[in-house]
């Protein structure tokens, strides 16, 4: 493998976490809910994925980490929509707890640095690809990782092209007017801010089944911080956000690669910039647009029903 | 309590009316026979069979449409879009925007409106957005259609137009019900009519025959507070405070809100700005009080060059009554003395130097809510709690305090009862007494027409007239604040 | 007049500091059962619990046994340290909240902050009466500075606090521990053995220790008091702190009645970052004595916390600071039962996660006391600034 194709196979390797954490991110603000907690989910669903791996297969492991990142998420929820809690709180929160919970029930259950090592998703290595220079880097990755890949247009096609995907747009920029039209707000809130949760939590446990096999102390050590960059820098739809996974992730495979490959590159461009970097094209972008932001009307307001 | 044994009953093909003050429940019971609010007692039948709704989507399955005066539109989404909302039609389980269209199209051309479903919402104007409210009940096949305030934000023209809908649909068999306060325009309209007073059905009458006096006290429950008082007409001699030459403005879109816009105000006078919404008047308040650059002309405060921050204006003696009360004019989590301190928190009585003066503070709060009969009279009160009318007259006092030059105010009496309405004008009557020179910007031409010595007419950020008092009409007036009056109405009525 | 009077107003307090008393409560006890049952020993959490208390406020029952002072003291000096750190991050995110700021950027500024003292208290060579408030006065200005950027992005660029601080963290992680405290700044090998972190501070630079040997409890915390006293003094008393309240409840309003919005703004931004920055310079110049590889300890995210169980209130947010400073000290004490230290973090979490819910039973408060009549059309817009993230 050349340098490209070593590039592109750890862009990809890297690229489920981001991708299903930023569309979880996604689908929850599309319906004007704030989800800054989506670290929180990745990280209880990277460690119930892999404390489950332990003991069953893992793919069946996965739905634990589905679950529990969808758990995260009701909590979101309840605080967000039936209690009209501030959002950015609930989030940040859930994030403080997932923290320390995940460390307390690490310590309490396995050792301080980790779970052990458990049994790794299976690898796919597509037949005809495999062969083709630059393409064969597509190649070789955890079916999770594909099912990450095509989740983006998935997620398109559910927001503009279904009635569902109209309701939930609608429920973003304007809930009253959905809630007159006899759709409930609160309901469709509940259910995008699980998803969002199922999603990121599905994410998190990519990292611990699928780029690593096993759960680390420090999952996932921000990503789910990036993801949200990813959506803002998306602007809220699925397939910008997913553009900006991908971009980020492959700075992040740049900067692992070029650390290995090259050390001496550290020299000339330390690690801290490459590793900033995300997050200052993120202010960048933001700071120069010209227009209105793009975000849902309604995001962040609580939907009040008696207030209308 | 918002409503108490409140009883209400409609007929087919007819137009009914119900009016009452501001909080006299007329919304309340629209929602709750709209599905929106759940009767603590009480039932709602619907050709005779006992119904319970539930949610909107009840009342909509029992073919009651629901127009609202804030306009329940998405505004990023297409016509189509918002009218199939909630029932769209499918194919392979995705959304489909033809058929949708399609659709919008055919119910418009059923009961003749003229909209484009494919348009978004957020670029038409505010009498086509109501129709597409309209078309959206008609669409959901309502057969009793509810209109709130529907007239609120249309000119008189328009209204006229939206009339001529409601009475084709009357016509058709549809049942129209009006929410207003304006009282006029309800005996024109309806056929029948229901007051309310305190979440009460007071009262029901025949249009016919019924003025607009009776109405009005079947409304307040008593006699009405006296009318305003004649009084002097201004004296041409009186030395203009301020004025205004040539002034622009851009406006929260960026294009121009206001165009070469030239008035005098004198001392001792009221100046009225009539207009349709959106036609530059926040645009023309913010310019004046210093919350928005003009981008051309001049300002004169008094001769002197009027210029500055909202502070510095403040402190020339220009003071401002604006329109979103909650918005602009007080902080509701604040105290009732702290707001009381608002734009004045830097100067004796409110503070001395760096620090604030409590007990200044609480002396000179404690006599204007005297003064105001402000109710409750506790400068600790939390000012989110007050009633809109006690938090107005909040406003009103402090505004009006250190006896201003000029006075800005813009809808002062939007949601108020019509006690604290009757309060409000008088203030303002008397400060012109007292010599100030009074800017009265107001959607409410009925209110325009009643305090102004003087009315000038904006449409798009333009002077489009000007009128004095023994020259008022209001057909004129709302011909001027269409622009063109011959402009071609967007869609008609069959028949 | 009624609610002017003394009893009203304690009472008024009383039910204000409820949620927040009940939301500590139910996660110290919720944390307990999580010991109970992960240990499957009720008798291990009562000890970890008795550890926790007693590790933070000073083994008292071991004093009264005739333990030495140190055993009070000890304890003391470690309650203190880490909640005068809390208190000046809470105190940061309340100062930001005031202004109607989410100031999620405690963390980045503080870690500039906490550079800053370090860069400062190892170069110069100074008396100590002026080499410490030096090394105070570069991290105050450089968390100020760091503060700074986001409110200029928000007031001149449109872009929501939010965003702008969580990007700036790691901006400020990645650049300070990934690129200078490795690089530049990095403390010259010893000899053979390479060393981690900047150079230690000298001594000059050290915040004194009170107690002498008898605890580390250093004058970090009388700092952290004085600041506290000093933004209730200039929220509650000098009308600067007014129009800075007033443009955080009501932007629009405090505009229009002339209160220079831009300034405040800028203002209680700045501020908020010295506070944190502050933070970092009591982490380095009364603990670390350098600025260590990592940092570790999310001071800055543990501010949120604290300023909203605090009700953002100096008051409250000195309270419940001391509360985690003690629960934090003695945290470290339960690792001998094998529960992390982490473990009061997970009790904060979650009493901010009741906190959260916080609305629900001020909603329910307001529901008992009176039906609220419909608010009219048209005033229905809520006190609360919406987030738009």
């Amino acid at each position: 493998m050349n340098l490209l194709e070593a590039l592109i196979f750890s862009t990809i390797e890297f690229a489920p976490a981001l991708v299903l954490g930023t569309l979880g991110a996604v689908i929850s603000e599309r319906t004007g809910v704030v989800n800054i907690a989506v670290e929180g989910m990745m990280r209880a669903g990277a460690f119930a994925a892999a404390a489950a791996a332990l003991v069953m297969p893992t793919p069946l492991g996965l739905l634990f980490g589905m679950a529990a990142g969808g758990t995260i998420g009701a909590i979101h929820a309840l605080l967000c929509v039936r209690l009209r809690a501030d959002q950015v709180v609930s989030g940040m929160a859930l994030n403080l707890v997932a923290l320390a919970g995940g460390t307390f029930l690490l310590e309490s259950l396995f050792s301080p640095s980790g779970t052990p090592p458990i049994e790794q998703l299976g690898r796919w290595q597509i037949p005809l690809l495999s062969s083709v220079p630059i393409l064969r880097a597509l190649s070789g990755h955890s079916w999770l990782t594909y099912v990450a890949l095509l989740a983006p247009l998935g997620l398109h096609t559910l927001l503009f092209r279904t009635a569902l995907g109209l309701r939930l747009r609608a429920i973003g920029e304007k809930p009253a007017a959905a809630a007159t039209m006899g759709i409930s707000v609160s309901w469709l809130r509940v259910g995008a801010v699980v998803a969002g949760g199922v999603l990121s939590g599905l994410g998190g446990a990519s990292l611990s089944t699928s780029t690593l096999d096993r759960f680390e102390h420090h999952m996932p050590s921000g990503l789910g911080f990036m993801a949200v960059a990813a959506m803002v820098f998306g602007r809220w739809t699925p397939l910008g956000a997913f553009g900006a996974a991908l971009f980020f992730a492959f700075g992040n495979a740049l900067r692992i690669g070029l650390a290995s490959s090259i050390p001496q590159i550290s020299e000339v461009i330390p690690q801290g910039f490459l590793l900033a970097l995300p997050y200052v094209l993120t202010l960048v972008v933001l700071s120069v647009q010209r227009r209105q932001s793009d975000a849902p009307a309604a995001l962040g307001t609580p939907y009040q029903p008696e207030l209308r | 309590m918002a409503l108490e044994r409140a009883s209400l009953e409609l007929g087919e093909g007819e137009l009914v009316a119900v009016v009452g003050e501001n909080g006299a429940g007329k919304t309340s019971l629209m929602n709750v026979l709209y599905g929106l609010y759940q009767p603590d007692q009480g039932e709602i039948r619907i050709g005779g069979e006992r119904v319970r709704l539930k949610s909107p989507k009840e009342a909509l399955a029992r073919g009651i449409g629901m127009v609202h005066q804030h306009f329940m539109l998405v505004p990023n989404l297409t016509v189509a879009e918002n009218v199939v909302l909630g029932h769209e039609p499918r194919r392979f389980g995705l959304l489909d925007f033809q058929r949708a269209c399609a659709q919008v199209e055919e119910t418009c051309r059923r009961f003749g409106f003229r909209l484009d479903p494919r348009a978004l919402v957020q670029d038409l104007s505010v009498g086509s957005q109501q129709k597409v409210e309209i078309v959206k009940a008609l669409h959901r096949g309502a057969r009793i259609l509810i209109l709130d305030e529907p007239t609120a934000v249309l000119t008189p023209q328009e209204s006229d137009e939206l009339f001529g809908v409601a009475r084709e649909l009357a016509r058709a068999g549809h049942t129209v019900v009006f929410i207003s306060h304006k009282l006029r325009e309800v005996l024109s309209v309806a056929e029948r009519i229901i007051v309310m007073r305190r979440g009460r059905t007071v009262a029901e009458v025949k249009a016919a025959g019924t003025s607009p006096e009776q109405l009005a006290e079947l409304m307040v429950g008593g006699k009405l507070p006296e009318a305003i008082a004649a009084r002097e007409p201004v004296s041409p001699q009186a030395p203009a405070v301020l004025e205004l030459r040539e002034v622009s403005a851009g406006g929260a879109h960026g294009k121009n809100a206001l165009s070469g816009v030239s008035l005098t105000v004198r001392q001792g006078e009221i100046v009225g700005i009539a207009g349709v919404d959106g036609n530059g008047q926040s645009e023309l308040a913010e310019v004046l009080t210093g919350l928005r650059a003009a981008s051309g002309g001049q300002l004169f405060l008094e001769g002197q060059p009027l210029i500055g921050t909202p502070g510095d204006r403040r402190g020339r003696g220009l003071t401002h009554i604006p329109e979103d009360r909650l918005r602009r004019a007080i902080i509701s989590p604040m105290t009732v003395e702290e707001n009381m301190a608002l734009g004045r928190q830097h100067a004796a009585p409110f503070a001395h130097g760096p620090w604030i003066d409590q007990e200044g503070r609480r002396e000179r709060t404690a006599r204007l809510l005297k003064d105001y009969d402000v109710r409750p009279q506790d400068p600790l009160a939390r000012m989110g709690g007050l009633s809109g009318g006690n938090q107005q007259k909040v406003v009103v006092a402090r505004e009006l305090d250190p006896a201003p030059k000029v006075i800005v105010v813009v809808q002062p009496t939007r949601g108020l009862d019509i006690g604290a309405v009757a309060q409000v004008h008088r203030r303002l009557i008397a400060e012109r007494a007292r010599g100030a020179a009074v800017l009265l910007i107001s959607l409410d031409l009925d209110e325009v027409l009643a305090l102004a010595d003087r009315v000038y007419v904006l449409f798009g950020g333009r002077i489009a007239g000007e009128l004095v008092r023994a020259q008022f009409d209001e057909r004129r007036i709302g011909r001027m604040m269409l622009g063109a009056p011959e402009a071609p109405p967007e869609i008609a009525a069959h028949g | 007049m009624a609610s002017s009077s003394p009893w009203k107003r304690l009472t008024g307090l009383g039910a204000s500091a409820t949620p927040s008393v009940l939301a500590v409560g139910a996660s110290l006890l919720i944390c307990f059962l999580a010991i109970a049952l992960t240990k499957n020993d009720f008798t291990v959490a009562v000890e970890a619990y008795a550890k926790m208390f007693w590790g933070g406020i000073g083994d008292w029952p071991g004093w009264a046994e005739g333990a030495p002072f140190t055993a009070l003291s000890r304890p003391w000096g470690e309650a203190a340290t880490k909640g005068g750190i809390l208190l000046l991050t809470g105190l940061s995110v309340s100062v930001a909240f005031a202004v109607g700021l989410f100031n999620i950027g405690a963390q980045g500024q503080m870690l500039v902050g906490a550079l800053s003292a370090a860069v400062v208290g190892a170069a110069f060579q100074l008396p100590a009466l002026l080499h410490l408030p030096l090394c105070l006065l570069a991290a105050g200005v450089a968390g100020g500075l760091y503060a700074w950027l986001p409110a200029y992005l928000k007031l001149g660029r449109g872009v929501h606090e939010v965003i702008s601080t969580i990007m700036l963290n790691w901006v400020a992680v990645s650049l300070v521990e990934n690129w200078l405290v490795v690089g530049p700044l990095r403390a010259e090998a010893e000899g053979s053995h390479s060393r981690s972190g900047t150079e230690e501070i000298l001594a000059t630079a050290q915040l004194p220790r009170l107690l002498g040997e008898a605890s580390r409890l250093h004058l970090g915390l009388v700092i952290a008091l004085l600041a506290a006293l000093g933004v209730w003094l200039w929220l509650t008393r000098t009308r600067f702190g007014f129009e800075t309240r007033a443009v955080g409840l009501g932007p629009e309003a405090a505009r229009a009645s002339g209160i220079p919005v831009q300034r405040r703004t800028y203002q209680a931004m700045v501020l908020a970052g010295s506070l944190a920055g502050l933070a970092g310079a009591l982490l380095v110049l009364g603990t670390e004595y350098k600025f260590p590889a990592t940092l570790g300890a999310p001071y800055g995210f543990d501010g949120i916390a604290i300023s909203l169980i605090g009700l953002n209130h100096p008051l409250g947010v000195t309270l419940s600071a001391l509360l985690f400073g003690v629960l934090r000290a003695g945290g470290t004490h339960m690792q001998l039962l094998g529960v992390h230290k982490s473990f009061p973090e997970l009790i904060q979490g979650l009493a901010l996660l009741f906190i959260a819910g916080r609305v629900a039973w001020e909603a329910y408060r307001v529901r008992r006391r009176k039906i609220t009549p419909l608010p009219p059309p048209g005033e229905a817009a809520s006190d609360a600034p919406a987030v738009g993230v």
